[in-house]
């Protein structure tokens, strides 16, 4: 009896041991930082850890995951504690009901550092007329549904605008997976379709009606997806004179042999225009530090500064594609990894 | 009697003499024939079409994988005394080497050699991190800090590819330029089999996740192996045949074919959620794969068990052995065979999965191969899977040369399996 006994506590047993690894670890410190948060920022943070482990090698490396924005802010959220992620990376601002879960759960100290910008450029081939669109041309061409008044009936360019070059409507673009199609549909199309006062207004009336008429892209021959590689996409403009293409911003910097920017609302995409924040294809990307897990977890402070060091002009990010923010406010953000400022809830939408 | 002359009582069977040589029979008999060898033509392309796509699958993998294996590197001369004033030779003997090491800005002497031999874009021929390339050769050879020498140091992903390849016409012309020159080699790429994941293609190694592997994989065996046997030596010899024990085994079969991303989702809610395990450990991921390895070694324990004859329990009880020795000594070493096959089969699915480690967070990127049950870590499997998703174009030999890596792990631990098996074997 007491054999058989044994044999049905086994497994049990083995699953209470298993509880002591957690027990001991929760509470006390942990020796690596965690990362978790959005795909864009990722190869950002992967490099910037690379560096932060090859400059010592006695570092412990970071634990980065790429969970999306969304997903890392609410594990970043779920508490304070060895268990929890330590920064957040985050392609867009963090959201007032996010930081209000946040404070629910105790994570009231929270420090906003902007690492960089990101930028969405529209780009045709050299050999094509020269198009100039506003937002909301550009919306009215690429929505499924132009401001919620029936499906998207423009096939060419002068259906929108008379002044615009006479050829087809033709745009390449990221698929609806992609990252870059989460930030046109936010940054630009939103834009263009707030243009329009009524729709406008249903941002906060009808919340799913607005972005069911701002973020759904035509399905029609108007816009092809091009499938994640932004390269395809270059490649297709150079023998499509006529076709427009949608990209990240360092894809258009480094093939400006064979293609050329579109001015929206009349300003070209440039480093200095998404510096200055003129460009409206542009979003600013951020990180959220815990105020209250730097110096527990070690090597935190060092982290946050390779990650500013990493994207200064002539920094290894900006190499693989991030643009850096202008000198005042790189000092800022410098001065806020020294005195860690804690996020004013009232600040954010 | 003659029964083909005469004509048989109507009612009774006819037994007529079979004509082999009649044209019918000829030609039912080459019908017969023929089907025969349709079926073992059949089944001979069954076989054939399948070692045809493992042939395929392995000339592919190795095609692009064995030049994962091969790294390309240049030569980049230093004159260390020159560049950091002098050292003298106490400064590099016992515990003082690991501060004088790391009183010296290698990446500063690295950047300034690289321009002094090939110019002000030099480091272009260089994979980004090679400097720390060089900081680990000094720290293996700290004599070489006393004099000039040269070192050879990975090249670009691009200039490696060109080396291998085809690459971007910038570095097919810098790879050209440096083989002129004799600057440039290719030479096995140690350091694939003993780093970790990064950024770079030309410096990333396979050590990291293999570790993670086995951390894994060892979990998973102490726990699913002696659990799974116990609930089978239960259920078998034990347990008593009623509806219970008849829900039970309904379950378990069921278990083993629940999807395995289940399983996953059963890890985060129950092992990270509820008993605040950390994540992306190993150990969390060798506990989900064992809930999903169990109830296959189970199912194969008990067919095994089943599979003793009554004959030698009846045989050891009649010699007065009790029910525990019957188990222990005779009827677990008649059944071993049965159960390490089993063992083998839900160890190999456990050693490939990806899906349920996804979820419980085991895909991390971190650069250092974990140490402990509770250290952050990823496997083969995700790690390839990870890999195949990389931009950059260097990434896809190193995908295939991981994929090799993991056949050769499961290959090296089935063979062990099927070696310890045949030695445990008993006959009768």
């Amino acid at each position: 009896m007491i054999r058989k006994l044994a044999f049905a506590c086994l497994p049990a047993l083995l699953l209470a041991g298993c509880q002591d690894p957690a027990s001991t670890n929760q509470g006390s410190s942990r020796s690596e930082i965690r990362i978790v948060g959005s795909s864009t920022v990722f190869p950002f943070a992967k490099k910037v850890s690379e560096e932060f482990v090859n400059f010592d090698p006695e570092r412990r490396s970071p634990i980065l995951e790429s969970t999306g924005t969304g997903g890392g802010i609410e594990l970043f959220c779920s508490g304070v504690g060895a268990n929890t992620p330590d920064i957040v990376n985050a392609s867009r601002r963090m959201k007032k009901n996010e930081f209000d879960r946040c404070i629910t759960n105790g994570v009231e100290e929270i420090v906003e550092v902007i690492i960089g910008f990101d930028g969405i450029a529209l780009a045709q081939s050299k050999n094509g007329p020269k198009i100039n669109l506003s937002v909301a041309e550009f919306y009215t061409a690429l929505a499924a549904e132009p401001f919620g008044k029936g499906p998207n009936t423009t096939r060419r360019w002068p259906d929108i605008n008379p002044a615009l070059p006479d050829t087809r409507i033709n745009i390449f673009g990221p698929p609806s997976t992609s990252g870059t199609r989460d930030a046109l549909e936010e940054i630009i199309m939103e834009k263009g379709c707030k243009t329009d006062p009524a729709v406008g207004a249903l941002a906060d009336s009808d919340k799913d009606k607005f972005e069911e008429i701002c973020h759904t892209v035509r399905t029609d021959q108007g816009y092809t997806d091009a499938g994640e590689n932004d390269n395809l996409i270059v490649q297709k403009l150079s023998t499509n004179p006529d076709a427009v293409g949608i990209f990240s911003y360092s894809y258009l910097a480094d093939n400006a042999e064979t293609v050329r920017g579109i001015p929206i609302n009349g300003v070209e995409p440039s480093y200095a225009t998404i510096e200055s924040g003129q460009y409206p294809g542009a979003r600013t990307l951020f990180i959220y530090i815990k105020k209250k897990h730097v110096d527990v977890i070690p090597g935190l402070r060092e982290f946050l500064a390779e990650y500013l060091r990493g994207g200064e002009p002539d920094g290894y990010l900006t190499r693989i594609g991030l643009i850096s923010s202008p000198a005042k406010m790189r000092s800022e953000m410098l001065e806020r990894i020294k005195s860690l400022p804690t996020l004013d809830g009232a600040v954010l939408e | 009697m003659s029964p083909t002359s005469s004509p048989a009582p109507a009612g009774h069977p006819v037994a007529h003499k079979t004509d082999w040589m009649g044209a019918a029979m000829q030609k039912r008999i080459a019908s017969r024939y023929a089907s025969e060898r349709r079926f073992k033509f059949m089944g001979l392309a069954a076989v054939t079409l399948s070692s045809l796509f493992l042939a395929f699958l392995l000339f592919v993998m190795v095609g692009n994988g064995a030049k994962g294996f091969i790294t390309t590197e240049a030569t980049l001369t230093v004159d260390m005394p020159a560049a950091t004033g002098s050292i003298s030779a106490d400064q590099l003997t016992g515990p003082r080497l690991s501060a004088t090491i790391s009183s010296i800005d290698v990446r500063r002497i690295y950047d300034d050699a690289v321009e002094a031999q090939y110019g002000e874009n030099g480091t272009r021929y260089f994979a980004s991190t090679a400097w720390t390339a060089l900081r680990s050769q000094l720290i293996a050879n700290p004599d070489l800090l006393m004099g000039k020498a040269d070192f050879w140091l990975p090249t670009s992903s691009d200039v490696d590819r060109a080396a291998k390849d085809r690459s971007t016409p910038e570095a097919e012309a810098d790879y050209a330029r440096l083989r002129q020159a004799g600057e440039v080699r290719q030479t096995f790429n140690w350091n694939f089999l003993t780093g970790s994941d990064g950024t770079d293609p030309a410096r990333v190694g396979i050590w990291g996740a293999l570790k993670g592997s086995l951390i894994t994989i060892a979990v998973t065996l102490l726990l699913a192996f002696p659990v799974g046997v116990l609930a089978a030596v239960y259920l078998e010899e034990y347990a008593t045949k009623n509806r219970l024990t008849d829900l039970i085994e309904v379950s378990i079969n069921n278990l083993a074919a629940v999807p395995s991303i289940i399983f996953g989702l059963l890890g985060l809610a129950v092992f990270l959620q509820f008993f605040a395990m950390p994540r992306s450990a190993a150990i969390v991921g060798g506990l989900t794969l064992a809930l999903m390895t169990m109830p296959v070694i189970v199912i194969a324990s008990r067919n095994a068990i089943k599979a003793v004859p009554p004959s030698i329990r009846e045989a050891a009880m009649g010699v007065g052995a009790s029910p525990i020795q019957v188990v222990f000594h005779h009827v677990l070493p008649l059944a071993i065979p049965g159960i390490m096959t089993g063992t083998i089969i839900g160890m190999a699915r456990a050693l490939g999965e990806t899906a349920p480690l996804l979820m419980i967070g085991m895909r991390a990127f971190t650069t250092t191969p974990p140490d402990s049950l509770t250290d952050p870590a990823t496997v083969l499997p995700v790690q390839i899977f990870l890999w195949s998703d990389e931009v950059n174009r260097g990434f896809v030999e190193k995908t295939s040369a991981a994929i090799i890596v993991l056949l050769v792990f499961l290959l090296t631990m089935n063979a062990v399996a099927v070696y310890l098996r045949n030695r445990f074997e008993t006959r009768w």
